[in-house]
């Protein structure tokens, strides 16, 4: 384990990753307690203030602090982000491993409706997914899981191919194991490594999905502090003070980045002969 | 012999190391080796004993973490060390040239046999393109292939394994190079085609009086084929002699081991068979195995599909108790024949075990499954590199166990004990034991169910000689305590006329023959178990008396 840390920091991808998605952690953690106002109290005398030394970050519209606002709002974004994927990926990724171990026919039909269903694109999909449930966030949080589940499937199923032909994997049929221990503890731990390096990139996908449906009214409903619902509040407030949509869309784009880089440092440091 | 006094190669006093995170590992110490020209000098020694090291190390192909000392490295009166990078891509291939072990992985299959040997002619020799597809023709006549011109235009893919090695050996003598590194060149082949490509060699080496250094694990191959032979272990070189003597009398206790360990058909391991009068334990009636699978396009399209046969038609007893041998070439059908038995092929035909037909992989029910294991060749492949021993050897028991036998890993810790492996193996993950011990985890997590058939797939041909050796002795061990019958698939006739009761000759998918292992050297036998015997090797100790060529 410390030898795994030790190759993750050593590339500057895996070391910056780790630093960006370590404070963002810290702000879902201790975000709540460290705020200088509530997410939710307005100030009728200080709205739209520029950053100052009593307000960070600014504060919007209503006169709320915005700083307190992205802090708050991050355990609701980057939880339920990293819920949606981590949801989507084990769904995804027992799908591929299975339909890799059935093969032949099974596999061919399971893999064709994958195939048609990733034709719709994600974002797609979600909107198809919540506008039938419903808008809230535990149902955007399922859309997006769902509209992940198809390439996950691919790519462990392409992984799950070459274990399958390994000698275990036959002992293990050999030996009469049942399909759930074969595929679920012989042939998931080792098609595990890209999976999780898929999975922490898709993380970034995620936080943008659900700030695209924050966005649309789709997701987190007002007065919640999602980001994406933050932007899409503060866009008609761009020509009175832009603050109120540069801090939100900051904290995004440094979300998608950071994991993006913890995805590229891991597919290295789980890749030891690369 | 050696007119000339220059050696053509001088290795002296030459170190090499490695630097990983852990810190450094030494692969080679304080080499001294030299080979004159017209002469053969074989290296034997196991696998990690820095045999293929020192072949890079010579043709200046060094990983970028190896770090060198101060010695020798020259060919002829060229110090190779001090070339440059460009300089040495010079001599590859005009003075130094090397055959590798896989012609598989050696050739560049999206390049005809035609290009990659006219590319070494005209890089090296400045012919222009007609002039070395034409001298390529010539030399491809020369190694003994039949329709050279045809040969030229062919893919890799298009020839046999016998027939590309060949390619690459006269891509290997090309340039008339001073240096010929040969790495295990006969190792992937069959028996026959081996001895085949040996046979070439010889006669090219004879022809054109090239220094060759040739490297093997194989020491019956080498006493036939080196006049010198250099043992490496460990990286040091601990014996090197004249081939006659150096066989006739080790003087290295590592030497004298290895030979020791060499499978020897005169000396038997197993008792003679029990009585034959018991019904056998397994039937095996008109058998096959077909691949592949007619495809919904090909059925719309009424296209004519062809299966790929495995086994045609296997009819076979194997009788309770006995060790029966499979040997023939790779691709004949002894693997597909053992996957068949196991379930993990479909197979058309009856298998009757113990009185019970079978007709199809639904038949093959939990005891079934419990009395015929299986043992692969490959023990980094068969053994799950996420789960630790306690794992892997908990599986059998967890399915197959009686509860009132003791826990679970006390079992395992007994089991330990059977195949000679310490108690705390069983915290241990599979990549934190050593090959010939994880082959042992192999046959324990076998014999954990107590089977009554064990099919063992080629399971020593991945490991080293003395290493084998000892896996041997623990199966013939278990054999005598638990009176389990083995199927044990080999290409090495020696080993099988060693341990078997009787032996099966197969050819592409076909079952020649079987006949006890005492009488498979008869010349009654049919013609292809005969050619088949002609062409193994000897072990090098029988070699002893006979006088040796000079």
């Amino acid at each position: 384990m410390t030898d795994f840390l030790r190759r993750l920091f050593r590339t500057p991808q895996g070391l910056l990753g780790c630093l960006i998605v370590g404070l963002i952690l810290l702000a879902v953690v201790a975000g709540s307690w460290v705020t200088p106002y509530g997410p939710n109290d307005m100030q009728a005398l200080a709205r739209y203030k520029a950053p100052s030394a009593a307000h960070w970050l600014g504060t919007d519209q209503y006169g709320r602090d915005i700083l307190s606002r992205l802090l708050d709002g991050a355990r609701s974004t980057v939880v339920m982000a990293v819920l949606a994927t981590f949801i989507g990926t084990l769904g995804g990724a027992i799908l591929g491993t299975g339909s890799a171990y059935l093969g032949g026919r099974a596999d061919e039909f399971i893999m064709r409706t994958v195939d048609a269903v990733m034709a719709i694109p994600s974002l797609l999909l979600a909107l198809l997914v919540v506008s039938l449930l419903g808008s809230n966030s535990a149902n955007a949080l399922l859309a997006i899981a769902i509209a992940f589940v198809p390439s996950m499937a691919r790519i462990s199923r392409s992984v799950a191919l070459t274990v399958r032909k390994q000698d275990y994997v036959s002992a293990a049929v050999a030996r009469g194991e049942g399909a759930a221990y074969i595929v679920l503890r012989e042939m998931l731990p080792n098609v595990i490594a890209p999976i999780v390096v898929e999975m922490t990139i898709r993380v970034s996908f995620a936080v943008m999905l659900f700030a695209t449906l924050s966005f649309l009214g789709l997701g987190a409903q007002p007065p919640a502090s999602d980001w994406g619902l933050m932007v899409s509040e503060a866009r008609q407030f761009l020509h009175r003070s832009y603050w109120i949509l540069l801090w939100p869309s900051a904290a995004i784009a440094l979300t998608a980045i950071g994991f993006n880089l913890l995805g590229d440092g891991l597919r290295d440091a789980l890749n030891p002969r690369t | 012999m050696t007119s000339d006094n220059t050696p053509v190669l001088t290795i002296r006093d030459y170190s090499l190391a490695y630097r990983v995170p852990a810190g450094k590992i030494e692969v080679l110490k304080g080499i001294d080796l030299t080979v004159h020209r017209g002469e053969i000098v074989g290296l034997v020694g196991e696998s990690g004993s820095g045999k293929s090291s020192l072949a890079s190390a010579i043709m200046r192909y060094l990983p970028g973490n190896a770090e060198e000392n101060a010695g020798e490295i020259r060919l002829g009166e060229t110090d190779l060390r001090a070339q440059s990078q460009r300089a040495m891509a010079d001599i590859r291939g005009r003075r130094i040239s090397m055959v590798f072990q896989d012609p598989a992985t050696s050739l560049n299959p999206t390049l005809r046999l035609g290009e990659q040997l006219a590319e070494v002619l005209i890089r090296h020799q400045g012919l222009s393109k007609d002039q070395a597809w034409r001298e390529g023709e010539a030399r491809l006549a020369h190694v003994g292939l039949k329709t050279p011109a045809e040969m030229m235009r062919r893919f890799p893919h298009e020839v046999s394994g016998g027939e590309k090695q060949r390619v690459v050996i006269t891509t290997a003598f090309a340039c008339n190079p001073e240096l010929i590194i040969f790495d295990e060149p006969t190792t992937a082949l069959d028996v026959i085609t081996a001895r085949q490509i040996l046979d070439l060699f010889g006669a090219l080496q004879a022809e054109t009086g090239v220094a060759s250094l040739y490297i093997s694990h194989d020491l019956a191959l080498l006493s036939q084929t080196a006049r010198r032979v250099a043992v490496l272990e460990k990286g040091t070189i601990v014996e090197e002699g004249e081939t006659a003597a150096l066989f006739r009398a080790p003087a290295h206790p590592y030497t004298r081991a290895l030979i020791d360990a060499v499978p020897h058909p005169e000396k038997p391991l197993v008792e003679a068979p029990v009585g034959t009068t018991a019904p056998p334990l397994v039937r095996i009636r008109d058998v096959s195995v077909h691949y592949g699978r007619k495809g919904l396009l090909d059925t719309l399209l009424r296209r004519d599909f062809q299966r790929v046969a495995g086994n045609r038609s296997i009819t076979l007893d194997i009788q309770p108790g006995e060790v029966l041998g499979i040997v023939g070439e790779s691709g004949s059908g002894k693997s597909t024949l053992a996957k068949a038995m196991t379930g993990l092929n479909a197979f058309e035909g009856l298998i009757e075990f113990d009185g019970r037909p079978l007709r199809g992989l639904s038949d093959m029910n939990r005891s079934y499954r419990r009395d015929v294991q299986i043992i692969f060749q490959h023990p980094d492949a068969s053994l799950n590199p996420r789960q630790k021993i306690s794992e892997i050897l908990a599986r059998p028991i967890k399915l197959y166990g009686n509860k009132d036998a003791g826990t679970t890993r006390d079992r395992i810790v007994a089991m330990l004990e059977r195949v000679r492996l310490p108690a705390s193996t069983i915290d241990r993950y599979p990549h934190q034991l050593s090959g010939g011990e994880k082959q042992r985890i192999a046959i324990a997590r076998a014999f954990l169910s107590n089977p009554r058939l064990v099919i063992c797939d080629e399971i020593t041909s991945a490991l080293d000689v003395s290493v084998q050796a000892s896996v041997i002795e623990l199966l013939m061990e278990l054999h005598r305590e638990t009176g389990a019958t083995y199927v044990f698939i080999t290409h090495d006739i020696n080993l099988v006329r060693q341990i078997a009761h009787r032996i099966a000759v197969m050819y592409r998918g076909d079952l020649i023959e079987v006949a006890p292992a005492s009488a498979i050297a008869d010349p009654d036998r049919k013609p292809y178990t005969r050619e088949l015997l002609a062409a193994v090797t000897p072990p090098a100790s029988t070699q002893r008396a006979q006088p040796t060529l000079s």
